[in-house]
């Protein structure tokens, strides 16, 4: 109970009347205006009749010895008595003596009490006040976590794509936030990325996490009432069929559907083992809003690898198309592409490095799809005109990938896979550093396929040969220092690692 | 838990002052408040707080102008400044280059995060 802001109108009161003021809380008193009450002769009165206010819950009037008079109003809260309010003070002889409000002349009980009672409501209009402050307060800071925890997913979600670092992330952020023991995240088709985080200190409790969340999903009934708002909850596992032997203690636990349109991708939950938390309402709701948007993410993922892999497909068969028109380049973009997968290894090239390499070197020959048949596959010398139409292959194919966005990175490997190392290749005729690695690696790839490939006017050497070719191609055609590179895990590769020291 | 430390919150808005109180006070710590920068000078001077939260954007004296007025001060005594800003934006940055011992955090903040900062500051935990 708190009487501070009472402490000052009660003492003022006392020093304008005689009266004097006590706040009884229970059996003590809380508050006094007397300063030298200890000396009173009715601190025994002033107790009886504080306490028979607080028990019978009305009001009391009584006079003592040396002449006091004596009010006990009670305190409530609601229906509860919580505590009683005491006034007393001596009856004078003369009544002119008497300042203040409070006058003896009207120093009737009947007068006393509508007076105490006005001024109790007041106290406890003030005290309600102050109550609700608090929980108004509490509320309020609730929501500030809340804004924080909604934003700072929001801005999460939104910056990364779909992946197990998100999703740990997140789940984490929601353990933190929820004041639960236990928060996971289950794609019963994407089991890789199943993430379940606890407490530290309920490690040692359940022993083990995935196994309790696995049966905490197959113990969700497969129907239930809050389905169509997409979660499951209960409050008490002691008292829920299929629960409550989950877990030797009472525990809470909520699962909201991850799911998107008609697609069910799976759950995300928490689990509460102190049973003072309650799940609020505004945590299903926190926690519904970051399913959803989590689906979103899945879907938009799903939806976006799908389109990527449609792509890729696609002109994959192109390239099969174009391969298909002859039998001696048969299965060379795939060649390439491994060879030159196999260098990007060696090179310790980054991942977004390596898959612009990966397209780069299946699609380098795109553009042929472009040259006819006749002058692709002439088995005699080029004319000086044909051969400026098979050298256009490069830039055509640039071209032909060019709409694809997802492919402008492999771009430049395309188009100047023919760009030779002392600057007599095309299209640009670049030099050295200046013609993009890409298309040098792709160039020593693809000269080492060329050479081990059967033609219809050679059959292909052996690859021991082409090595050796390729050495005294280094510096003129080819980067030497890739050609060295190739050497290497190309040897590796046949299983004849040399260790030549 | 906040070893008496005093807290001084300034912020025009009533709501943030009043979460940002409990919560401190809830933790042990003293706290006092002001609704802008100018009270908030005032209370830094006569009342040497050893933290201080403000908001950036106030009527009277904006909160870049109160850590300008103070950061002279810190030579003398040191204290925290918990900067509540919206973003952090480069202007910020700018004027906020020399300033001793200023924190920033942003806003929509977390009151009990921001507990632990100020609990970290003096070298405890909240627990």
């Amino acid at each position: 109970m708190n009487v501070s802001p009472f402490k000052q109108f009660l003492s003022s009161l006392s020093q304008i009347s005689r009266w004097h003021f006590e706040v009884w809380h229970a059996d003590r008193t809380v508050f006094s205006s007397n300063a030298n009450r200890s000396k009173l002769p009715i601190c025994r009165d002033i107790r009886e009749i504080a306490i028979k206010a607080i028990s019978n819950g009305t009001f009391q009037y009584a006079c003592s010895q040396g002449n006091y008079e004596l009010f006990g109003t009670p305190i409530k809260n609601g229906e509860k008595v919580i505590g009683a309010l005491i006034s007393y003070a001596q009856i004078c002889a003369k009544e002119s003596e008497i300042v203040g409000i409070v006058s003896p002349k009207n120093s009737h009980a009947e007068k006393m009490e509508e007076f105490l009672f006005d001024m109790l409501r007041l106290m406890e209009d003030k005290w309600t006040t102050e109550n609700e402050m608090e929980e108004i307060t509490e509320e309020l800071t609730r929501r500030f976590e809340d804004i924080y925890l909604y934003s700072n997913i929001a801005t999460r979600i939104k910056s990364l794509r779909f992946s197990s670092s998100m999703l740990k992330d997140l789940v984490g952020e929601l353990l933190g936030a929820m004041r639960t023991e236990l928060a996971f995240a289950k794609l019963p088709t994407r089991r890789d990325f199943d993430t379940i985080i606890t407490k530290k200190e309920i490690d040692n409790k359940i022993l083990q996490p995935a196994a309790f969340v696995d049966a905490l999903i197959d113990a969700i009934p497969k129907k239930a009432v809050t389905f169509k708002d997409n979660y499951f909850m209960i409050a008490d596992s002691e008292k829920t069929p299929r629960f409550e032997a989950l877990y030797p203690k009472s525990f809470r636990f909520l699962a909201v559907k991850i799911i998107h349109k008609e697609d069910f991708y799976g759950w995300l939950g928490l689990v509460s083992l102190n049973p003072e938390e309650i799940f609020r309402r505004s945590e299903l709701k926190l926690m519904s809003s970051v399913a959803e948007q989590l689906a979103m993410v899945i879907a938009n993922t799903t939806m976006y690898d799908d389109l990527e892999c449609f792509v890729i497909n696609v002109v994959k068969s192109l390239v099969y198309a174009i391969e298909a028109k002859d039998e001696y380049t048969r299965g060379h973009s795939e060649r390439v592409n491994r060879y030159a997968m196999l260098m990007a290894t060696r090179l310790q090239l980054d991942q977004t490095q390596s898959k612009s390499l990966h397209w780069a070197s299946m699609l380098h020959d795109i553009g042929k799809i472009g040259i006819p048949e006749t002058i692709l596959n002439k088995p005699r010398t080029l004319t000086h005109s044909e051969y400026k139409i098979i050298k256009s292959h490069s830039e055509k194919g640039c071209d032909i990938l060019k709409p694809l966005k997802q492919l402008s990175p492999s771009l430049p490997g395309v188009l100047h896979h023919h760009e030779r190392y002392d600057g007599q290749g095309y299209p640009l005729g670049l030099k050295a550093e200046d013609i993009p690695m890409l298309g040098r690696i792709i160039a020593v790839a693809d000269t080492f396929d060329a050479i081990t490939s059967d033609r219809a006017y050679r059959p292909g050497k052996t690859e021991k040969e082409a090595l050796e070719i390729m050495e005294n191609l280094a510096g003129t055609q080819l980067d030497p220092k890739l050609v060295d590179v190739f050497n290497e895990v190309l040897k590796e590769d046949l299983g004849e690692v040399q260790n030549d020291k | 838990m906040g070893n008496n430390k005093k807290v001084l919150v300034v912020d025009d808005e009533a709501h943030i002052r009043r979460v940002i109180e409990v919560k401190l006070k809830k933790h042990g710590y003293q706290v006092i408040t002001a609704i802008n920068g100018k009270e908030g000078l005032n209370l830094i001077i006569t009342q040497k707080p050893d933290v201080v939260i403000s908001d950036i954007m106030m009527p009277e004296m904006d909160g870049e102008a109160l850590c300008k007025k103070t950061n002279s001060l810190k030579k003398e005594r040191s204290f925290l400044t918990i900067i509540l800003t919206c973003r952090i934006s480069s202007d910020e940055e700018s004027w906020t280059a020399d300033m001793q011992d200023t924190l920033f955090i942003e806003k929509p903040f977390s009151p009990s995060m921001l507990v632990e900062c100020i609990d970290q500051y003096f070298g405890g935990s909240s627990k």
